[in-house]
């Protein structure tokens, strides 16, 4: 009898717990639903909402990828795609080593960085994008001074975020570096360059917006080529079409250069994750 | 945390700073002498006379004014609405997967890229410029602040829930102040993004203000003004630093991440 009693409390419990479980999948799958759909849903409303649409700066989602085909692929592709996007790569990598190198050296000999500082805060101030007017007057513009143009002011958040990171180095991990008599050149690849890497990557994250953001409006001010320079001249005709398709165009790009940086910087920093999530389990 | 490195007396430090900002002032002074044409480079005394010129004149200060009215109104829009947004995002787990893939593929695109759209749409005025800060700035503040949302300790909760707090309560004295910190962060960060943005639309867009102004210096080739006019951007971008940190210290002095670095 009274084993019949337990039985029945624990198929009524068993019950329970399964039809919890029926509910927390059912929840997570409609969680899923709702994560796939809603994009698919929005896509889908700008595709029919605008099918027919008359209005001037709205034209349908079918002409705009028509025109983006017709543009980009690939008739435009050579000669105003592939350019903006060297451009933006070598003066970003540019920016990057020499803002890292410069960053190191700064930290690490104190006279040059107590004079470099106020300058540097004075100029990091000033709006990347009102420095362009600047380089236009003193070196014309060429391609050349497009890309200087780009690494200069994409130079600061990283060479800035570098010094910091590098002078917050643990005093404990020096005194350990100098008991083991480490080179100067060990000392800055084992202990400064790891120490200050996180602080890098995310001043390195605000240079690559910078470096976009004036990439995008050299080609807008005034040049014959680059995606900024065709989607600004289809503005400024009235070419709606045209106009979205470099929207977009620019739109993927921003996507896909920040998915770059994310995995570079998951793959280099993966270590301090690590050593940060064994912190918190302890 | 204190440097390492020798730290050098204060005024040492002031001492060396003025060091480089007076070969600085050389090096420009010298450089718009002796190497470049005077019309690229002008000399200090010319843009500090274009600057006096400037600074009593009452176009100037409207601009000045209308420049801060653009990346201020915006800020403080994109703040409203992607603090409201990024607290749904936080709370409601269906809001949340609704919004991951948008957000995610929206937030890292850059703000000038719908400049064109901005332009063909408002024209250039200063409804344009305010857009453009907000779609700037908004997006990334709603991330933070659902991020901050997430980290208020699920116990703090459960706690307020079990002293029997409504959950209009729990939202403004648990969750809003547990999110604080990213929060203000967010709008610090913002701060640069939304100065730059009201630049833009002036220069590119012709929306009124200092980024105007400046294209119009360049286009008739005053560069002395140019220069004048990117010193005084320079003040305000240090201004508007200074001041979101100070503001950020001040709002959240009472939270323990900002607590330590009075003491």
């Amino acid at each position: 009898m009274n084993e019949a009693a337990v039985n029945t409390t624990m198929n009524a419990n068993d019950e329970l717990a399964l039809s919890r479980k029926r509910r927390v999948r059912a929840r997570r799958i409609a969680l899923r639903v709702l994560e796939i759909g809603t994009p698919i849903a929005a896509l889908a409303a700008w595709w029919f909402g605008s099918q027919n649409s008359q209005n001037p700066f709205f034209p349908s989602l079918r002409e705009i990828l028509i025109e983006f085909r017709k543009l980009w692929l690939f008739d435009k592709f050579g000669s105003d795609v592939i350019p903006s996007i060297v451009n933006f790569s070598i003066a970003y990598i540019i920016a990057c080593v020499v803002g890292i190198a410069l960053g190191i050296l700064l930290a690490l000999v104190w006279p040059p960085h107590a004079m470099l500082d106020p300058v540097l805060q004075f100029i990091r101030s000033i709006p990347a994008v009102a420095l362009l007017p600047i380089f236009v007057a003193l070196f014309g513009f060429g391609n050349g001074v497009r890309v200087f143009a780009i690494a200069l002011s994409a130079l600061f958040p990283v060479l800035i975020s570098t010094v910091d990171g590098a002078r917050g180095t643990e005093p404990l991990l020096l005194e350990t570096a100098r008991v083991y008599r480490l080179t100067p050149w060990e000392r800055l690849r084992w202990v400064y360059l790891p120490a200050a890497s996180p602080q890098i990557f995310s001043g390195a994250v605000v240079s690559l917006q910078v470096a976009f953001i004036v990439m995008i409006t050299s080609e807008m001010l005034g040049s014959a080529h680059g995606i900024g320079a065709l989607t600004m001249l289809a503005q400024k005709s009235f070419d709606a079409k045209g106009m979205w398709a470099g929207i977009l165009l620019l739109g993927i790009l921003g996507y896909l250069v920040n998915l770059l940086f994310t995995l570079v910087q998951n793959r280099v920093l993966s270590w301090y994750r690590g050593a940060q999530q064994s912190e918190s389990a302890e | 945390m204190k440097s390492h490195l020798t730290t050098p007396s204060r005024t040492a430090t002031l001492a060396y700073g003025a060091i480089g900002i007076i070969l600085l002032l050389i090096a420009w002074q010298w450089g718009s002498t002796k190497v470049v044409s005077k019309s690229a480079l002008p000399s200090i005394p010319d843009v500090v006379s274009a600057l006096r010129e400037l600074v009593v004149q009452g176009s100037f200060w409207i601009g000045v004014a209308l420049t801060l009215v653009i990346a201020l109104a915006g800020w403080a829009i994109a703040a409203v609405a992607g603090v409201a947004l990024g607290i749904a995002i936080g709370i409601f787990a269906p809001v949340q997967a609704a919004t991951r893939i948008l957000l995610e593929f929206l937030r890292p695109i850059p703000a000038i890229v719908i400049l064109p759209l901005a332009m063909m749409v408002f024209g250039p005025t200063t409804k344009m410029g305010i857009f453009l800060v907000i779609f700037g700035v908004m997006l990334p503040i709603t991330a933070q602040t659902a991020a901050g949302v997430e980290s208020v300790d699920p116990v703090m909760r459960n706690t307020a829930r079990s002293f029997g707090m409504s959950s209009r309560e729990i939202l403004w004295r648990v969750i809003l102040p547990g999110a604080s910190p990213y929060i203000g962060t967010a709008m610090r960060v913002a701060a640069p993004v939304t100065l730059i943005m009201a630049v833009v639309a002036g220069m590119l867009g012709g929306a009124p203000g200092i980024g105007n102004a400046l294209s119009v210096a360049q286009t008739v080739g005053r560069s002395d003004t140019l220069f004048a006019y990117v010193l005084v951007l320079g003040c305000m971008g240090m201004a508007t630093q200074a001041a979101s940190v100070s503001i950020e210290r001040r709002l959240l002095h009472w939270h323990s991440s900002y607590r330590g670095e009075q003491s």
